[in-house]
């Protein structure tokens, strides 16, 4: 039986399939507590049904890249373990850096089915599952502590200090994601800019251009909602916006 | 009366939460953990120690520092029950977050509030269990799907899913933050057109952009506060 028979046979989908089953319990457990308790403490139960509508669209398309993840990963790691790895803790652009990476460790030149042995497999599923354990591990010690800090914090140094903290809290987190966003953007300019040469504008434009579309979609999305008083578009607009810059992303693949 | 009654179920939500997030998290990290052996012992060769040690201590400590980041920077955005399912069912920075965010403005909870973590509780589970749902019927569909799916046509369009994704989500949070956007993306693309090695090494640039962006707005709060 070659590697990827193996690595695809039954059991291996079962032994990944049920841990995948346990996470989608647990996801199912979170989801009706929360729902449960957002109800008991009065809160407008129309807001957490929107709030599922909006996730559930929004997580369809990038799930779908998740998936061509698995895909991409099935050819030399077999189609159960990727599946796993992308269904519970993993990340895309992780898991393709760490097993490739973990595949030179094991001696092979880079993930490929032909190299691939037995333990190679073992050894890089082994090195993929600990290498990004360790947001658990911190929640598992020290969320409980850390989450009561922040309240404290917040709370701490009477009712001026305690307002101020409450008023910037919103703002710092906006910062916060528009910091994580211009990181993502810098690096499309910088990779266009500098990619292949300083200063030379010779790397490749589309990530850039495809953000840009993703940014005009979003515009048209939001001057819908204000113009038509639509509120339900909130729900489709990054899906949507994601969408349009994807489909961009074929036509301005051509010409890049 | 009402109030503090709504306080004392919030209360008792969270301390339940934390036990039911820390049990989880324990059960996930052996299953994980576990599955490795389990599988090697079924396929007659178990993970070479000696290699894991050695792929462990180039590829490792760099994780580590980024999973540092990530758990100092997303648990007061998440709240408790979010940041457990997070950190457990992966993705944060391509899915998680924004979908997180995104719930919490579509609805207007205030970090902080026991809103915001209902919601973003909700939004994570949710997008959690598409995820799941997604990827176990694509496994099942993987082999008629394969053809289409990895044709060379569609490739450019799921290649660039985190760019489309940042460009709508930069329109939605730079439209009224211009004062803070605009720096913060303007020093970022300096230091990336300045030393270009650093594309590679993108996730770490959110902590330095992050708190570029946290320090403008806390300049531009303290200025306006005084203003007042």
């Amino acid at each position: 039986m070659g590697i990827l028979s193996q690595l695809n046979s039954p059991v291996i989908f079962l032994i990944c399939g049920s841990i995948v089953l346990v996470v989608a319990l647990m996801c199912v457990v979170f989801a009706v507590r929360a729902y449960r308790a957002g109800k008991a403490i009065g809160m407008d139960v129309t807001k957490m049904k929107r709030t599922i509508v909006a996730s559930a669209t929004f997580a369809v398309l990038p799930s779908v890249g998740i998936l061509l993840g698995v895909i991409a990963l099935s050819g030399s790691l077999g189609t159960p373990w990727p599946w796993l790895r992308l269904s519970v803790i993993g990340a895309l652009h992780y898991e393709t850096q760490v097993a490739e990476a973990a595949a030179e460790a094991v001696g092979i030149s880079g993930l490929s089915a032909s190299q691939m042995t037995a333990k190679a497999f073992s050894t890089i599923a082994l090195l993929m599952s600990v290498c990004i354990i360790w947001g658990m591990v911190f929640s598992l010690f020290t969320c409980k502590r850390y989450t009561k800090k922040l309240g404290a914090g917040a709370a701490s140094g009477g009712e001026k200090k305690k307002s101020a903290l409450a008023g910037f809290g919103d703002i710092a987190m906006t910062a916060m994601f528009i910091g994580l966003v211009s990181a993502y953007l810098g690096s499309y300019l910088g990779g266009f800019v500098s990619g292949e040469g300083l200063f030379r504008f010779a790397g490749s434009w589309l990530p850039l251009a495809v953000a840009l579309v993703g940014a005009g979609a979003m515009r048209l999305f939001l001057w819908a909602r204000e113009r038509f008083d639509a509120g339900w578009l909130d729900s489709f607009s990054i899906a949507g916006s994601m969408l349009i810059a994807m489909a961009s992303a074929i036509f301005l693949g051509r010409l890049a | 009366m009402n109030e503090e009654k709504n306080r004392q179920i919030y209360e008792k939500y969270l301390e339940a939460t934390h036990r039911l997030g820390r049990l989880s998290c324990a059960v996930t990290l052996l299953l994980l953990l576990g599955a490795p052996f389990v599988m090697g012992a079924y396929l007659g060769a178990m993970p070479d120690l000696g290699a894991f040690g050695k792929g462990f201590a180039s590829i490792g400590l760099v994780y580590f520092v980024s999973c540092v980041a990530e758990y100092l920077i997303y648990v007061p955005m998440l709240g408790a029950g979010g940041s457990y399912l997070a950190f457990i069912t992966g993705n944060l920075i391509n899915m998680k977050i924004p979908c997180a965010v995104n719930a919490r403005d579509i609805v207007g909870a205030k970090s902080g509030t026991a809103e915001n973590e209902i919601i973003s509780t909700l939004s994570i589970a949710t997008s959690s269990l598409v995820t799941i749902l997604v990827l176990a019927l694509g496994v099942l569909l993987l082999i008629p799907l394969q053809p289409v799916l990895q044709s060379p046509a569609l490739q450019p369009a799921f290649d660039n899913v985190v760019p489309a994704l940042f460009g709508a989500m930069a329109c939605k949070y730079y439209r009224h933050n211009g004062r803070i956007a605009c720096p913060t993306l303007l020093l970022m693309a300096a230091l990336f057109m300045l030393v270009p090695a650093l594309t590679g090494s993108t996730s770490f640039m959110i902590i330095p952009s992050g708190a570029a962006a946290i320090g403008l707005a806390w300049l531009f709060y303290k200025r306006d506060a005084a203003r007042a």
